[in-house]
């Protein structure tokens, strides 16, 4: 991660166009992060794949890259939210929020120390499998018992 | 975006000729992705029954490392956590009152409390916080080793003392 772009610091216009601006060219450096800066810049042209490309590259990787981002601060909205708010919105907000964020992360995980078509499929499964089991432990605990924010209350007023 | 630019070198794409205005190809493209080329580094080291270099032994640990891997370390033990919490609450008879009054009844002395506490709180607040500067980090800010340090030691500080706040104030 911290070897990618450090592009607010050359493209004045920050990070995030880049997001959204697919078929524009634009100009920028892609230097490797180190004590002093960039001692070997590369000039690399970014093109929209539209422009170029008799077919598209697939834009699910950074996609999933940012709605991982999106779900972490929807989490980190949740904590304040549940103990000012606490309630069956919350509970089931967190349930979502936090299964996501966890399947998503473990996915991370195995994808850095699990390699081998056959086994990633296999533990990708497993992960699926676990994820669905804990969303569903998660919504019957709100439904038939006393919801994630009570039972932290609960839990902590021992 | 590191991806992009070199899924078009590997297809052998001209990007330094703007003048054309088609694409052009070499002879022969190199369709790979880097997804393949790593799967193929795996398989034949794997096939080849290659020993593994020494990687964690003998490069010397730095704080950066040691934060990312207890970044990484909490979150599958709290995503553990969660995940067994949700298999018992479907598996077990009795609600959520009777086992806590259940645990209760093992009268553990406070200090064991107050560890058992933190041994929940302290992972929960180290990994939100550090969450927090990997955040800062996908925004593009923070590179720079001697933030890195710093943002580093804030995190760890931080944790430790709310951490111990929620236990000692909640």
């Amino acid at each position: 991660m911290a070897a990618i772009v450090r592009i607010s610091s050359v493209c004045h216009r920050g990070v995030k166009p880049l997001f959204y601006r697919s078929s524009l060219l634009s100009r920028t450096l892609v230097a490797q992060q180190k004590d002093q800066d960039c001692p070997y810049p590369l000039t690399a042209r970014i093109h929209g794949s539209s422009s170029l490309y008799a077919g598209s590259v697939s834009k699910a990787a950074s996609l999933h890259w940012t709605g991982e981002r999106v779900v972490s601060v929807l989490l980190l909205a949740l904590g304040p939210a549940a103990y000012y708010f606490p309630g069956p919105a919350v509970d089931y907000s967190l349930a979502a929020a936090l299964t996501l964020h966890g399947h998503w992360g473990i996915g991370q995980v195995l994808t850095d120390y699990v390699h081998g078509e056959p086994k990633i499929k296999m533990v990708n499964a497993g992960l699926f499998l676990l994820s669905t089991v804990t969303f569903a432990g998660l919504c019957y605990f709100n439904y038939n018992d006393v919801g994630i924010c009570k039972a932290v209350a609960l839990l902590w007023s021992k | 975006m590191a991806l992009l630019l070199r899924t078009f070198t590997r297809q052998g794409t001209c990007l330094f000729r703007p003048q054309f205005g088609i694409l052009c190809r070499h002879a022969v493209p190199m369709g790979t992705t880097a997804n393949e080329e790593m799967n193929r580094f795996w398989a034949k080291n794997n096939k080849l029954n290659r020993p593994m270099s020494p990687h964690l032994t003998i490069y010397k640990w730095s704080m950066p490392m040691m934060m990312s891997i207890t970044h990484r370390g909490t979150g599958v033990g709290l995503s553990g956590g969660i995940s067994a919490f949700a298999l018992l609450a479907l598996v077990l008879p009795g609600n959520y009152p009777y086992y806590l009054d259940l645990i209760h009844s093992l009268s553990v002395g406070p200090a064991l409390l107050s560890l058992a506490k933190f041994g929940i709180a302290f992972p929960v607040s180290y990994h939100t916080l550090n969450g927090i500067r990997h955040l800062f980090w996908d925004s593009g800010k923070g590179f720079k080793i001697p933030e890195v340090y710093r943002s580093g030691y804030v995190v760890i500080v931080l944790s430790i003392l709310t951490s111990i706040a929620a236990i000692a104030y909640m």
